[in-house]
């Protein structure tokens, strides 16, 4: 299996080992840091827990009040049943030929949407930092919000310079400068933005994202065209709700407060003109949002339905002694570690987490890092027995 | 990996037919340690082991052989090997390590030592001290956990036993918290000896705490071995990761994954050795691990600790 042949080769490079071991140990003290100076944000991730519980209970209805409040505001909502539906429908909003701009985004790493839209004939750029690194580099993001994890500045300066980025010296300021400046060229021209969405609002159809590179602003605001991808699992039913949920993520990923936390209602507007609305003002024309589904709903009923309350906020990748020294090598094609595993099972294929879970130690310490109280080292034991049922 | 998940599961659930183990060991493997030491055979509490410490010798044998075959050519002989290789022939190439055997005896006789000075005699089943199941229960395969669930239960209530004191974490966990899952009818009060005992001053210094994963998060075992080991005369001193959020020996994947175990085991003993060259573990699979790394630190079972039996 290659996924345990990458696993190998992933123990034995030094520099991969380094570079996981110093981000670990600095995010788990940050994250403490981040809770022991403000309980608040403890009790928040308690209520952001009952959120998303009662959210998933009622995902159905929730997301047909999203697909209205979305009409309301004139965006486009779109339901995607499979990955390949993902890819098609935006394939078919953007077509061919064009300059695409992409935010970090789980979902379209899930659904494949970088490789499809390049297959189409579209020039497409991913422009965080982390995973145009990544993007550069040709392997899948190696943590939930931190994508390059595992790369030393000497890399990133190679994988930039390679890309026509003219990097000034060795410093970690020089690449980052030079990033900016190549990626701007990229973001102004664009002719569509792609970004995923840490929550959506069911009574607004508001898209709430998180983040401190202020590249999800630019994504979704500078291009005539915005699409948002959004798990429907992400469906909460307020606006309040969505914003406490993009609090707690950031808070568990150690970046607190968050830099940026944005909301989008709808393409940009006017009304400064005799009082007559018009869309398309400095920001997007037109705005879309793709649900995706894939295997999401099925598995509210199955025995990995707690999976669904995750905010991805991937604090159990750095704290699961596993994950340290394999990061998202191990977890399957795109997502890894704890929570990927499940991930795993529920967007791609069981048997394949079923495989990868008996590296998991069962140790728990995953279940204490997360701050909705997903059992995870209860969901992967699942995965196990799930790999062993036709044994007796 | 150097063997299929399933297929050691395969030699496990084979194993467990024929001998009531999960690797070939001799019958008397649970209780043999026990010889010389009367209890009585029926009654309350009982004193379970659930054979987990007595197994220990032979797992570190088993992550040995597993380990030579990881990354090597060997590795996928090995895999075709283990699907025609009876467990009578795996009895043959996987010997106890002797000095583990000698040291795991001497911790179960050390606890039986601590539950007498502290007023308690056990009862002990002797052959019915069978194997609790835990690793069957960690691999997945959940009918034959039931089943052997369902036997451990049969076997303790034909005893007498109303309450049971278990001695290691995984034992504890499966029959407190899985147990009651799995067997109809299940009513047994289950503790850890760490749980019910008092402490008699017979050390000093400084000792570093590692809790094992399953007192600390699932059975909340975590202030009990501190407060012994206090009123035993020692200084006990925690490791950055401590209490509820303590960090994994690697124990539980040294069969699948040796490397990856070991790595996670050099990382603890690192973080423990930073605070104390002693250090104190409550479980067998922790003692194994951390002792395997160990090169000038000292591990020891908390048991011996508190006995005063450290030599």
């Amino acid at each position: 299996m290659r996924a345990f042949e990458e696993i190998e080769a992933a123990l034995e490079d030094e520099e991969f080992q380094s570079a996981l071991s110093k981000a670990s140990l600095g995010t788990q003290a940050k994250v403490e840091e981040v809770l022991r100076s403000r309980p608040e944000l403890l009790a928040l991730a308690e209520e952001v827990r009952e959120i998303k519980r009662a959210a998933i209970a009622r995902l159905d209805e929730l997301l047909e009040q999203a697909m209205n409040s979305l009409r309301a505001v004139r965006a486009t909502p779109h339901l995607a049943e499979t990955a390949e539906e993902a890819r098609e429908i935006v394939g078919k909003l953007i077509g061919r030929g064009k300059l695409v701009v992409l935010s970090k985004s789980m979902a379209a790493a899930e659904v494949g949407l970088r490789p499809y839209l390049e297959a189409m004939g579209n020039e497409v750029w991913e422009t965080d930092l982390g995973e145009l690194l990544i993007q550069l580099e040709g392997t899948k993001p190696m943590h939930t919000i931190t994508p390059a994890v595992h790369m030393s500045r000497r890399r990133a300066v190679e994988l930039l310079e390679k890309a026509g980025a003219k990097v000034e010296g060795e410093s970690i300021e020089s690449a980052v400068r030079a990033a900016r400046e190549f990626l701007r060229g990229k973001i102004v021209r664009a002719q569509a933005g792609i970004t995923g969405a840490n929550a959506l609002a069911a009574d607004t159809g508001a898209i709430v994202t998180v983040e401190n590179e202020s590249n999800v602003r630019l994504v979704s605001s500078l291009p005539p065209l915005h699409i948002a991808l959004v798990p429907v699992d992400k469906v909460v039913p307020t606006l309040m709700d969505a914003i406490k949920v993009a609090m707690v993520q950031s808070a568990f990923a150690g970046l607190y407060p968050p830099t940026y936390i944005n909301v989008i209602s709808g393409p940009s507007s006017t009304a400064d003109i005799e009082r007559t609305r018009v869309y398309g003002a400095q920001g997007p024309v037109e705005q879309h949002v793709v649900f995706i589904d894939n295997g999401r709903t099925a598995a509210r009923k199955g025995a990995l339905a707690e999976q669904l309350y995750c905010i991805r906020c991937g604090r159990c990748q750095y704290e699961c002694p596993v994950w340290i020294h394999t990061a998202n090598r191990w977890g399957g094609p795109v997502y890894g570690g704890p929570m990927g595993l499940v991930w795993t099972a529920i967007t791609y294929d069981a048997n394949e987490a079923a495989k990868l879970s008996f590296l998991c130690l069962g140790c728990g310490r995953c279940d204490e890092a997360c701050p909705v109280g997903i059992p995870l080292s209860r969901l992967i034991r699942e995965l196990k027995a799930y790999a062993m049922r036709d044994l007796k | 990996m150097p063997f299929e998940p399933r297929e050691i599961a395969r030699l496990i659930a084979d194993s467990m037919k024929r001998y009531g183990l999960p690797f070939p060991a001799p019958s008397d493997v649970a209780y043999s340690w026990a010889k010389g030491i009367s209890l009585p055979s029926r009654g309350s509490p009982m004193l379970y082991t659930g054979a987990l410490y007595q197994l220990a010798p032979y797992i570190v044998s088993i992550v040995d052989y597993t380990s030579l075959l990881e990354g090597s050519s060997l590795s996928s002989l090995g895999l075709k090997l283990s699907r025609h290789l009876p467990p009578s022939v795996l009895r043959i190439a996987v010997r106890p390590r002797e000095e583990v055997r000698a040291y795991v005896e001497r911790v179960l006789r050390s606890i039986v030592k601590l539950l007498e000075r502290s007023g308690i005699r056990p009862a002990y089943a002797y052959e019915d001290d069978m194997y609790s199941g835990v690793l069957l229960y960690d691999l997945g395969l959940d009918e034959l956990f039931a089943e052997q669930a369902r036997k451990v239960f049969k076997a303790l209530k034909a005893r007498g036993a109303q309450e049971v004191i278990a001695v290691d974490p995984h034992t504890t966990h499966v029959l407190r918290s899985v147990y009651p899952k799995y067997v109809d009818g299940f009513d047994l009060s289950v503790r850890s000896y760490l749980e019910v005992i008092s402490a008699s001053a017979v050390g000093r210094g400084e000792v570093v705490v590692h809790d094992p994963c399953l007192y600390a998060r699932f059975e909340n075992v975590v202030e009990q071995p501190r407060k012994l080991l206090e009123g035993a005369g020692y200084k006990v001193l925690e490791p950055r990761r401590s209490r509820r959020m303590t960090y994994c020996c690697g124990g539980p994947i040294e069969g699948l994954a040796p490397k990856i175990a070991k790595k996670i085991a050099r990382v603890r003993l690192s973080e423990l050795s930073e605070k104390s060259s002693l250090i104190a573990t409550m479980c067998p699979i922790c003692y194994i691990n951390l002792a395997e790394v160990a090169s000038r630190e000292r591990v020891e079972d908390i048991a011996l600790l508190l006995a005063g039996e450290v030599k």
